[in-house]
């Protein structure tokens, strides 16, 4: 009896309790949206001007620790630009340039010279960090870029070569006078792999790393692969295959980014050390290597050997890649095949 | 049972208050879950935020750098850079964007447009692209 008066006197509350109860659970699911995409952790990213490009990190995680190793890593990467970059009169490499004899480097453009210098070997010359004198010749980065001469070329060349450099200490001693080491096709990705380094370092466990479509990927994408686009070379912004990759680099060579057209002939940035002129064997090459500097440097070689020389010598250094010839026609390297869904 | 009960005791007015309540929050959870946020153009100088303007609205933009005005435009959605006093004019080859998360940048004007919201390369099957 006293329980069924109790249900009755409740009952009687029924339209004041529903409506308090209606306000609670719209409530209730207002915030479970939030409360559901707070389970996975906003990412957290960062973008600046640097290096003459524009470089992206994201980290799949936030808070005070985060931020901190986010800042650290872009330092990192503008100390790597004030040490490599020959664009500024104090760095190693432009106080290198303006001697005729040598000059003492850091430890760490040493270092680099002679990972350089090894590359060049390992790629029967394809990579070449001496290019320099060439790549002012032509200025295609410059203000009055010009289709260089044969006689330009010639004595351009006679300034160029891994020969005419020589290591004693930490001095970088040249047979050359005018010779100019130009770090364009390793630096980026170097700075690339300290700024992964740093990351790291902190305990980031998944983040990326783009700087200029030179990318670095540190652990997964919580669970899943990152999906690696490759740019189509002939379709501005249009992506012509699908990678599948995890804590490892992908760099991407190609004619399309800087380049210059004289009567219908395209003259880009990516020259062949054989002839001083811009290679015309491949449109791209996409590079998937353990460290960034390393899918820089094989992707320019790669680039300048040709999609067949090119894929071998990817192969002979254990890394993988997609070789786009100078014909649109794709190679993709025995070990990546698994790994690319094509568009 | 007990539901009904309350039900049959409800006015009419507490039962469409219920039903008004109910419905708007599942509209709202959709809307959070499956359609996109406004797409909007970000613009940065030297990491300040200088210019935001959504994309849903055709407009030019003049946006001072230190060489001078880069151009912009936005169009049917699409972002590009029209004109720009740099040397190599590397912004205006670099095409029109539309989806969150890319960006055109005139690096010797100190200029980084990006979008923010809306449709991801994500939903187009890839996080990040190399070039």
């Amino acid at each position: 009896m006293k329980s069924s008066t109790l249900s009755d006197s409740i009952l009687l509350r029924v339209p004041t309790l529903l409506r308090s109860g209606c306000v609670l659970l719209c409530l209730l699911l207002f915030l479970l949206p939030a409360a559901c995409r707070q389970s996975d952790p906003p990412p957290l990213q960062r973008t600046e001007l640097l290096m003459g490009t524009v470089v992206e990190i994201t980290l799949l995680q936030s808070g005070p620790k985060a931020e901190a190793a986010l800042r650290d890593a872009f330092a990192e990467m503008r100390r790597i630009e004030q040490l490599m970059s020959p664009q500024l009169p104090t760095s190693d490499l432009a106080r290198l340039a303006a001697v005729p004899r040598g000059a003492e480097v850091s430890a760490e453009t040493l270092a680099l010279l002679r990972r350089s210098i090894e590359l060049n070997h390992l790629s029967g010359g394809a990579f070449d960090p001496t290019l320099g004198r060439v790549k002012r010749l032509w200025d295609i980065e410059g203000d009055k870029p010009h289709v260089a001469t044969a006689a330009e070329l010639r004595k351009a060349l006679r300034q160029c070569g891994v020969d005419k450099l020589r290591i004693e200490g930490n001095r970088v001693i040249k047979l050359a006078p005018k010779l100019e080491i130009d770090f364009g096709g390793i630096a980026k990705g170097y700075a690339v792999d300290r700024a992964g380094a740093v990351l790291r370092r902190a305990g980031i466990r998944h983040a990326s790393i783009n700087a200029g479509g030179d990318l670095l990927l540190i652990g997964d994408r919580r669970g899943r692969p990152w999906r690696i686009g490759v740019q189509d070379p002939r379709k501005p912004g249009a992506v012509l295959a699908v990678i599948a990759a995890a804590d490892e680099a992908v760099v991407t060579s190609g004619d399309y980014e800087r380049f210059f057209e004289v009567d219908g002939v395209r003259y880009h940035h990516l020259f062949d050390p054989a002839t001083g002129r811009p290679s015309r064997r491949s449109r791209s090459v996409t590079v998937v290597a353990s460290d960034a500097a390393t899918a820089d440097a094989l992707a320019t070689a790669a680039f300048i050997l040709g999609p067949e020389a090119g894929s071998r010598l990817l192969r002979q250094q254990g890394v993988e890649g997609i070789l786009i010839g100078a014909d649109g026609t794709p190679l993709v390297t025995p070990g990546l095949k698994d790994r690319v869904t094509w568009r | 049972m007990a539901l009904k009960a309350l039900w049959r005791r409800m006015t009419p007015l507490d039962r469409m208050l219920l039903c008004g309540l109910l419905g708007f929050a599942l509209l709202l959870c959709v809307l959070v879950f499956r359609l996109p946020g406004g797409s909007r153009l970000v613009v940065e100088r030297d990491d300040r935020i200088i210019y935001r303007a959504p994309l849903d609205r055709d407009r030019r933009m003049r946006l001072a750098g230190p060489l001078g005005e880069t151009l912009a435009v936005i169009e049917n959605g699409t972002v590009r850079v029209l004109a720009s006093p740099c040397r190599h004019k590397v912004c205006i080859g670099m095409g029109r964007i539309s989806r969150s998360g890319e960006w055109l940048a005139c690096v010797p004007n100190h200029l980084l447009l990006r979008i923010e919201g809306g449709r991801s390369s994500a939903e187009d099957g890839y996080d990040l692209i190399s070039r």
